[in-house]
């Protein structure tokens, strides 16, 4: 690589043209939207009006002391830690038994895999109809009174789409902790083993420092993949019921894109950036650092 | 081929403890199937059984009424070809510029091109459905809604920091002498990359297609967003109005879930060992 550390001009060029497309691409669909959120926020845009008034903070004052915003977000922030912490708990558990030497590990694999290739929008639908139309048989035919009615009540409905997006999810982290698992080699389990470590200790010593790197991606993953969460509430809660279940994106696309609060909505979308950014951030260098000492 | 190794050294011995995981993983699975038995079953039943049957019964028949039913309220002729089409036009363009960036990236050590890298990853932390409001607004004042080459734009604009981070973990895999002996012979960078590296990412290519695919295939919020003319609607927009149309009559909906569903299964099944290589990028210690 040292050998090309003398670019000439036109090799210079001629990467900066392979590079240009995707650039401009990529400025035009994302980077020139959050430029453009970050400016409306700033105004009371309607979305239609030619003229769009500075209001300076308003939004943003609006924001903090709006009371739907505020469940809103609590309902995201809910979803959010539960999902981490029961995905990452099972997905590894998940793969450490289908890695322990089970037999047809792949059918296994394949059955936890397959609710992921399904469209968080048909996933919803699917859900709202077992608790509502399938599960209760359950009850007639053992007699029994379980409430399965989980998207009925606000109580019960973070619950109901835990479950759901637990389903969709699981067999996705499941396979990338798999992939970490197979990848320590057997050396190491050896080594442990002949200074007495039990299989507990083995599993706390060796596997998870040597996973760390899977680690961080599942809990990035998980944690970004749930504070966008929007497609599964369409199709099953809806928000509700009452506003139970809106997540900020719902909440953003209720107040823009029905109430045509576009310079308020703007505000929101900007909210949820920056949160996502500095979750990402924390995360990223305290899992990093992890790595590095693992 | 770690994997390997791994069972060379140690033996994992078929024990009791082996045989109680399996029967629990066992029921784990099925649990975990009993969804997707239910839409199946559903899709095949009668309206009478709908309402009068068990929903746990199997059905009567494998009377294919609902799916006719499906395909005409889905417009399935027009929204299937619409989803593919997208798909396979963004995937296609996303393998071709994904591949030059990040090989660009990786080899030209001019400071523009490190700060690039960090500019598309931006895209990967931030996922576009944050940005979906200013993302609408800007397609709208750029007339790319309701257009094809709009949405297809859009899914090329979000999918492409993924697509070069990926892209970009593959270039190790490219030797440096073949591009050295090429650029000795007077290949341009163009044609270095177009006849020597291009040949070389097909395996790399693949994965980004097929994850990618799996991406917009699935999508619901961009294409709600931007196609809502009756002729360029995707299939999970035509999906979401049945379902809110048909509240009651719901076994029609099965028969839909099933039709959009297996295309992207029989990929997934037939291609999984790229799929997982895409997945697991950056997981495994290299």
């Amino acid at each position: 690589m040292k050998s090309k550390s003398k670019v000439s001009q036109t090799m210079l060029r001629q990467y900066f043209i392979l590079v240009i497309p995707g650039f401009v691409i990529f400025t035009i669909g994302i980077i020139v939207p959050m430029i453009l959120a970050f400016r409306y926020s700033f105004t009371s845009w309607d979305g239609m009006s030619a003229e769009k008034t500075f209001v300076g903070l308003k939004n943003y004052i609006k924001l903090i002391n709006d009371q739907e915003v505020r469940d809103a977000w609590w309902f995201t922030i809910k979803f959010t830690i539960g999902n981490t912490v029961i995905q990452n708990i099972l997905a590894l558990l998940f793969a450490v038994a289908l890695d322990s030497g089970i037999k047809a590990q792949k059918i296994y694999r394949t059955a936890f895999f397959i609710p992921c290739l399904i469209s968080s929008i048909i996933v919803g639908f699917i859900w709202l109809r077992m608790y509502s139309n399938v599960l209760p048989a359950i009850n007639d035919a053992l007699g029994t009174s379980i409430n399965f009615l989980l998207f009925g009540e606000a109580d019960t409905v973070l619950g109901g789409l835990l479950i759901a997006n637990n389903w969709q999810w699981i067999g996705y982290w499941m396979l990338i902790y798999l992939a970490g698992l197979q990848s320590i080699p057997g050396e190491l389990y050896e080594a442990a083993k002949v200074d007495g470590a039990g299989p507990i200790k083995r599993f706390f010593n060796v596997t998870v420092p040597m996973l760390a790197p899977s680690f961080t991606i599942c809990i990035v993953g998980i944690t970004t993949g749930s504070l966008k969460v929007y497609d599964l509430l369409v199709s099953s809660t809806k928000g509700g019921p009452g506003r139970a279940s809106t997540s900020i994106i719902y909440q953003t696309y209720t107040t823009a894109i029905n109430g045509r609060q576009y310079g308020y909505g703007s505000a929101m979308s900007v909210s949820l950036v920056l949160v996502l950014l500095l979750v990402a951030l924390i995360q990223v260098r305290s899992l990093k650092n992890k790595e590095v000492q693992a | 081929m770690l994997k390997k190794k791994k069972e060379d050294i140690v033996p994992q011995k078929y024990t009791k403890a082996t045989l109680v995981t399996q029967i629990l993983m066992g029921i784990v699975a099925l649990l975990f199937l009993l969804p997707v038995f239910i839409i199946f079953s559903y899709s095949f039943k009668s309206k009478k059984e709908l309402y009068l049957g068990s929903p746990l019964a199997l059905p009567e028949s494998f009377n294919l009424a609902n799916y006719e039913a499906a395909f005409k309220k889905l417009n399935l002729s027009v929204t299937m070809f619409n989803t593919f089409f997208y798909t396979v036009v963004s995937v296609l363009i996303l393998a071709l510029l994904c591949g030059m960036t990040a090989w660009a990236i990786a080899r030209c050590k001019h400071k523009f091109f490190k700060f690039a890298y960090i500019y598309f990853i931006i895209g990967i932390l931030i996922p576009y459905q944050a940005l979906f409001l200013p993302i609408y607004m800007v397609g709208n004042s750029l007339k790319l809604t309701n257009t094809r080459y709009g949405i297809i734009f859009m899914y090329v604009a979000t999918g492409i920091s993924f697509g070069i981070f990926l892209m970009n973990s593959f270039m190790s895999t490219v030797p440096l002498e073949l591009e050295e002996s090429a650029r000795i012979d007077g290949c341009s960078v163009f044609k270095t990359y177009f006849l020597i590296v291009m040949p070389l990412l097909k395996p790399a290519m693949a994965t980004l297609v097929i994850m990618q695919s799996f991406q917009i295939w699935n999508d619901y919020l961009l294409a709600s967003l931007y196609v809502s003319k009756k002729q360029l609607k995707t299939l999970t927009v035509a999906i979401q109005s049945l379902f809110s149309a048909q509240a009651s009559d719901y076994n029609t909906a099965m028969a839909a879930i099933v039709i959009s569903v297996v295309p992207i299964a029989i990929l997934f099944i037939s291609l999984q060992k790229y799929f997982i290589k895409g997945m697991t990028v950056g997981a495994v210690k290299g």
